[in-house]
């Protein structure tokens, strides 16, 4: 199937107020596709309804062939999520927590591989509450691994982060696409969205206001006679600090 | 099925995340345990009711003295010997004793026939009806019993029989116990969802976990799972105390004891999932918590019983779903009952199941 991921015309209303108000989107299979657009755009709530967390108040989302308003819980068993600000039971150590999940799809999870993976492998017996905010979010990937779903929702993953946890976060997600696994994120930041994604839709005030690949939305954008303000220098003081401080992780 | 898998696969991590949770810990095992440490040292290995009385010896016959020697043989008595009756009535007055006994002078003279006599004043507080007839009854049997003793003549035309009162020798202990259990069950129910649940909710743990695909009574009822483990393991910690370090005295079935719990807890968790599944957060679930748990706490029999009451409030408070609990425990614990006897708080316990799992239900918000 091309498109695993179809969004025709989805609304959310709350009161006289629509967040979401005609977003059409169709995500490819095997791609990171991204939503990129201001704090207050309605990129969470739209990615929420195709979750199946909110109620859909017109439009559809289909995914894998599902239509998620009718079906939410056949969509529920084939996705993953990392919420914006997750939260996860206290006193229950990290191979618990993704045991519990993994139970609730009545799948058997492979704790050790999957915390190894997001490099959590020594926090197997650690509760989340310890871990930095790196880490955390490290943990929601594995947490929104535990089913193989075929898609996964990023929402924000790297907001917060210091500039070596973003950029271990960037290589995690390039390597979840390359095991074949579709990525939708969200994100306020303009170069994750380059960086990573092969479409991006732009987002504001609830509606898509373009969608394409970074590189040709640069190039319409050079098209009707843009001119970047300052020249653009060959580094910038984010490369600067890694260089600096070193590409491996460290954690606090 | 693969529904009723995932439900208990999830109830097993809730169950163990509770009992790692220390403030839950104290306040459903700890807390119950310190009610029952110091009402049991208050109440408990008592052998029945006694009384502490007041002696007032006026009397300097010999026999007087081999009065009070007798006397103060008895279990129910106990003599403390006093000179000065003004304080001795006001410690009645206060409580400290139930009872003043006088033996005035002259008391014990030897008759025409060679028998001591003489009578005993008693005196006892006007306020208090309901012991100073047991009072009065005990003494009574005090003297017969001395009478019978040293007047070897025919029993006297009015012949009194002594009457000793067939109880099951209940003590004011059993009545803490069940009262006790109920409480810790209430606790259980009620208070660690209006703390556990409503944060849950409140951080976004909820809705984590709706992520994935499970429905709210699956939540609920995995959840009424783990209580319900926590709830044998806590009454069984209380019993076991009460039997090791207060010589509680079994008297019914552990099957029916067993059973009987387990529905107790889950009529009570009712409470607490409908109040916390509706709240938004703790703030909303605390004051109903309070409301629904203080008056039942109070009302229920838990310390003190409900036969103190006056008639119209007990008939009220029967209905009252802590009150079946805190029965329905005594009467297995301290009478023997077995579960099928104990039809009526069966019923109220069960209907309430019905009407408070189907509030739960309809009001549940996962934020």
């Amino acid at each position: 199937m091309k498109y695993v991921l179809e969004v025709k015309n989805l609304k959310k209303r709350y009161g006289s107020i629509t967040t979401v108000d005609g977003v059409s989107f169709s995500v490819k299979t095997g791609e990171i596709f991204g939503i990129l657009g201001p704090n207050g755009a309605g990129k969470t709530t739209t990615l929420e309804m195709i979750e199946a967390l909110r109620s859909i108040d017109g439009g559809t989302a289909t995914l894998a062939g599902l239509d998620v308003a009718e079906q939410p819980n056949r969509v529920k068993e084939i996705i993953g999520v990392q919420l914006q600000s997750s939260s996860f039971f206290d006193n229950l150590y990290l191979g618990e927590l993704l045991r519990m999940f993994g139970g609730l799809y009545s799948q058997q999870v492979d704790v050790a591989r999957l915390l190894d993976e997001v490099q959590l492998g020594d926090k197997i017996k650690s509760q989340v509450g310890t871990l930095s905010g790196g880490q955390k979010q490290r943990f929601s990937v594995a947490a929104a691994l535990v089913n193989n779903p075929k898609i996964l929702f990023l929402d924000e993953p790297t907001t917060g982060l210091d500039p070596q946890s973003r950029r271990n976060l960037w290589e995690l997600i390039q390597n979840i696409r390359d095991k074949n696994i579709t990525v939708v994120m969200t994100t306020h930041y303009m170069e994750e969205a380059e960086l990573l994604c092969d479409r991006v839709a732009v987002m504001d005030k609830g509606k898509i206001i373009a969608l394409d690949t970074p590189d040709k939305l640069i190039q319409d954008l050079l098209k009707k006679g843009f001119k970047k303000k300052k020249k653009v220098q060959e580094a910038d003081l984010e490369d600067v600090f890694i260089n600096l401080t070193g590409k491996e992780l460290r954690e606090g | 099925m693969q529904k009723l898998r995932r439900i208990v696969a999830l109830s097993r991590f809730l169950t163990v995340r509770y009992l790692r949770d220390k403030t839950a810990l104290f306040f459903t095992f700890a807390f119950p345990l310190i009610f029952l440490v110091v009402f049991g040292g208050i109440f408990g290995s008592d052998n029945g009711p006694s009384f502490d009385v007041a002696l007032i010896n006026r009397s300097t016959e010999p026999f007087s003295e081999e009065f009070v020697e007798i006397a103060a043989q008895g279990d129910f008595l106990n003599f403390q010997e006093t000179e000065d009756f003004e304080v001795a009535s006001e410690q009645l007055g206060r409580g400290e004793f139930s009872a003043i006994v006088e033996l005035p002078e002259g008391f014990g003279a030897l008759d025409e026939e060679g028998r001591p006599s003489g009578s005993i004043i008693t005196y006892v507080d006007e306020a208090d009806q309901q012991q100073s007839a047991a009072f009065s009854a005990v003494m009574q049997g005090l003297l017969d019993g001395v009478n019978a003793q040293f007047i070897d003549v025919d029993p006297p035309p009015l012949a009194i029989e002594q009457q000793s009162i067939q109880t099951a020798n209940l003590t004011q202990f059993d009545y803490i116990l069940a009262g006790l259990i109920g409480f810790s069950i209430l606790t259980l129910g009620i208070f660690s969802m209006t703390e556990g649940f409503a944060v849950d909710k409140k951080n976004g743990a909820l809705k984590r976990l709706r992520v994935a695909p499970i429905e709210a009574w699956q939540l609920i009822i995995a959840t009424a799972i783990s209580r319900v483990l926590v709830g044998i393991l806590t009454v069984a910690v209380m019993f076991i105390v009460a039997v090791v370090f207060f010589d509680f005295n079994m008297r019914g079935d552990y099957l029916s004891f067993g059973l009987f719990t387990i529905l107790s807890t889950i009529c009570l968790f009712g409470f607490g999932m409908a109040i916390a599944g509706w709240a938004k957060d703790g703030n909303q679930a605390a004051p109903l918590s309070n409301l629904v748990a203080f008056p039942m706490m109070f009302l229920s029999g838990v310390f003190f019983p409900r036969f103190l009451m006056p008639d119209f409030l007990q008939a009220m408070t029967f209905y009252l779903p802590l009150t079946p609990v805190v029965d329905g425990l005594r009467l297995i614990l301290t009478e023997g009952s077995t579960i099928l006897q104990i039809g009526p708080q069966l019923a109220v316990i069960g209907a309430w199941i019905v009407i408070i799992y189907t509030v739960a239900f309809k009001v549940f918000r996962w934020d």
